[in-house]
């Protein structure tokens, strides 16, 4: 372990990148990347030229959802923005617009929209739809009243109430599930090298000659790592609280303990890969490939496992970060506790006994 | 510059790669393997939204109400039930996404003319999907006012209400595969490459042969291309492999050409090169190397508009992302793939892309040199 501990501090970079990459993570996912959508870049053609269709593109700019970037000439214009990506969205108001209106007709416009990102423009398209709702309602009571018929109320109204993340920030989702990933980087991709480092630097041979078991080898291998990855957990806590207000609803604890048993089992499963491959590249690879992007894609991180085809899903089962990530939600969203959260301690901990021994199992018929 | 020794540099690169039957996998299978995993998951296409229902009012109102959910492809009514705390557990769990409670009193309000509230649980937690929901719920209850009222008044009410006419183009499905796979295309193609140029050089040096080929009659611009052009053709194929995938397997229509496509992959790779042989003059070992891959990667990949949008960064970082090569690939192959536009405005892409790819690719061997020396 002392060994370990010596490879570790001999090379200073793979420390620093072991302290930096979960710095960085934590402060572009919590300024940087956010799926909220706001201020959706508009650009407006008013062929109408009235007070009307000026009211319209007035309310429209209040919004918090849209900022209006400015008026092109017509629609072949809106075209040539949305092929450069100059703007998202398109608003064509036709020439009868007013008219129309007056006349108590339903007049159509048209919203033109970038369509490639399906987020966003699924947002967006809810913000034109409750746009247009309100801006009815409006024009609906002009009318009722114009015409001195009481009011219509409306027969049925949503109350929605948000729960567990109740500002509809990404952000709060998005920090808890980062730590799950940055653990399985320094965890298990700095472990998946160490024994496989021995074996290509050849000394693995010493190491059999040593008086030392396949337990205390593995101990000994992973014990640094533990620390590192446990130091990552805090300051990634800390930097969320702190920097962007992502706080934890139940207990510190539960969160050491969870985050510490989901160390182990990052570090068995890196120390797995190593055994196996017994190649550093390989075994990088396999890291990657095992830990680093399951963790990311199949865990419910930022994409929904409720969307993936039956098939992935139940792969997700057998993603530990699935867990984590269950239990981190549970954590820094519900305020749950352990009474409704130790199914997902129990997979975690057999995760860690199955890898462990394994690996052991293995090692012996090597020899150690 | 002599050709022969150029050649005989790549034959032995070819070589050297392809005898470890697991290197030949780690080629071959780990691009597919990522092109399926992503396409498959990466995806925020709204549908099966799960309900879970409180009728306490029990009358023909609210059950046309729950008609109109039920009745919906996008919703999906899992269970009825009778007790709010029930709800609050399934919400708690994730069983459901969406809670709805009607009030005893509903029937009795919409008959005297009253608004009845509907108690709508939104389990927030992933907030992208939650708005989207919310929008879906709430243009259902527009609907249902409508002919409600429309019902209630035994007419319609013709006033000069707007009617939006959204079309969504590019796109027009919102299909999330069509989006994010020319993505993933683009990040296959830099993962494989960065990473096996770095390790190439490195395992010379590791191994020791790197003396050896010092001590040869190569010279350093020959050791350089002998290096980098075994793993451009390996990028090059793989792009066209998971180009065919993305193509026939996911059915992504590609909308512009595909000679533009393979110019763009050109230009990508010299700054994927680049950067790959940087890392390789600044680690000596391959943990340091694959370490150092990552740390690029991620910048790379996060501030690329690949899944998180641009526009939704703090202006500073924006500015950054105007530094990083694949955002520029990845505007293109979207272009090219969604937009069909060709180089009267992907133009600035290719020639930043180009630019950078330069002064990258120019700066690695400077250093390279010297490392030589």
């Amino acid at each position: 372990m002392k060994k370990e501990f010596y490879h570790l501090i001999r090379d200073p970079r793979s420390l620093i990148l072991a302290f930096i990459i979960p710095l960085c993570l934590i402060l572009l996912f919590g300024y940087a990347l956010s799926l909220d959508v706001n201020n959706v870049g508009t650009v407006v053609v008013d062929y109408d030229h009235s007070d009307v269709s000026r009211d319209l593109i007035i309310h429209l700019g209040a919004s918090p959802y849209f900022h209006i970037e400015g008026y092109v000439r017509d629609a072949a214009q809106v075209t040539e923005y949305l092929d450069h990506g100059y703007t998202s969205v398109g608003v064509i108001i036709p020439p009868d617009f007013s008219r129309n209106i007056r006349s108590d007709r339903e007049t159509p416009i048209q919203v033109l929209m970038d369509g490639s990102d399906p987020n966003f423009s699924n947002i967006t398209r809810g913000y034109v739809n409750a746009f247009i709702q309100g801006y009815n309602q409006k024009l609906l009571t002009q009318f009722l009243n114009r015409n001195g018929m009481e009011s219509i109320k409306p027969p049925v109204e949503g109350r929605i109430r948000v729960w567990f993340n109740e500002d509809l920030e990404s952000r709060q989702f998005i920090i808890p599930g980062i730590i799950a990933v940055i653990i399985m980087i320094v965890g298990a991709i700095l472990t998946s090298l160490v024994i496989a480092r021995e074996y290509e630097n050849g000394t693995m041979e010493t190491i059999k000659s040593l008086p030392i078991n396949a337990g205390e080898l593995l101990v000994g291998k992973a014990i640094p790592y533990f620390f590192i990855a446990l130091t990552d957990v805090l300051i990634s806590v800390f930097l969320g609280q702190i920097l962007f207000g992502v706080v934890m609803k139940a207990s510190f604890w539960i969160m050491i303990l969870a985050s510490s048993l989901y160390i182990f089992v990052a570090l068995a499963l890196g120390l797995l890969i190593s055994t196996v491959t017994k190649s550093q590249l390989l075994a990088n690879q396999g890291a990657i490939l095992i830990t680093y992007l399951p963790s990311f894609l199949l865990s419910n991180f930022v994409f929904p496992i409720t969307n993936m085809p039956k098939v992935l899903q139940f792969v997700t089962y057998i993603v530990p970060a699935t867990y984590y990530i269950n239990i981190l939600s549970g954590i820094y969203l519900k305020d749950l506790g352990l009474f409704n959260l130790w199914p997902s301690f129990v997979v975690l901990v057999f995760m860690f006994i199955l890898l462990a021994t394994v690996n052991m199992i293995l090692l012996k018929k090597e020899g150690l | 510059m002599n050709w022969l020794r150029i050649r005989e540099l790549v034959r032995k690169e070819f070589i050297v790669l392809f005898r470890d039957e697991r290197n030949r996998r780690v080629m071959v299978v780990a691009p597919i393997i990522m092109l399926l995993l992503f396409g498959y998951v990466v995806n925020y296409d709204i549908k099966n939204i799960r309900v879970a229902l409180i009728d306490q009012a029990h009358t023909s109102e609210s059950r046309k109400f729950i008609e109109t959910f039920s009745g919906n492809k996008i919703f999906m009514i899992k269970s009825y039930l009778q007790d709010p705390k029930e709800l609050e557990q399934l919400l708690l769990m994730g069983k459901v996404d969406l809670g709805i409670k009607i009030a005893p009193d509903m029937g009795s309000r919409i008959r005297k003319g009253e608004t009845a509230a509907v108690e709508i649980l939104v389990d927030g937690s992933m907030s992208n999907m939650a708005s989207i929901r919310i929008a879906y719920t709430m243009l259902i209850l527009e609907t249902f006012n409508q002919n409600l009222i429309k019902e209630i008044k035994g007419r319609d009410i013709n006033y000069g209400r707007i009617d939006a006419r959204i079309r969504t183009w590019y796109n027009p499905n919102l299909d999330s595969q069509h989006f994010f796979i020319p993505g993933i295309v683009a990040f296959v193609v830099m993962l494989i490459s960065l990473l096996l140029t770095s390790i190439a050089v490195i395992k010379e040096r590791e191994q020791g042969t790197m003396e050896q080929l010092i001590v040869t009659p190569l010279k350093a611009a020959e050791l350089i291309i002998g290096k980098t052009l075994p793993y451009i053709v390996i990028s090059v194929v793989q792009m066209i492999v998971v180009t065919i995938i993305a193509k026939f397997w996911f059915s992504i229509p590609i909308a512009g050409s595909l000679v533009l496509l393979f110019f763009a992959t050109c230009l990508f790779l010299l700054s994927t090169m680049g950067v790959g042989l940087f890392i390789s003059t600044v680690s000596s070992t391959q943990q340091q190397a694959m370490m150092t891959t990552f740390f690029f990667i991620l910048p790379f990949f996060m501030l690329s508009g690949f899944v998180f949008p641009i526009a939704n960064m703090p202006l500073g970082v924006q500015w950054l992302t105007y530094l990083n090569p694949l955002r520029y690939f990845l505007m293109i192959i979207r272009g090219i793939f969604l937009k069909g536009v060709g180089l009267h405005v992907l133009w600035p892409q290719y020639l930043a892309m180009a630019v950078i790819g330069l002064i990258l690719f120019a700066g690695a061997i400077g250093r390279f040199h010297k490392r030589l020396d």
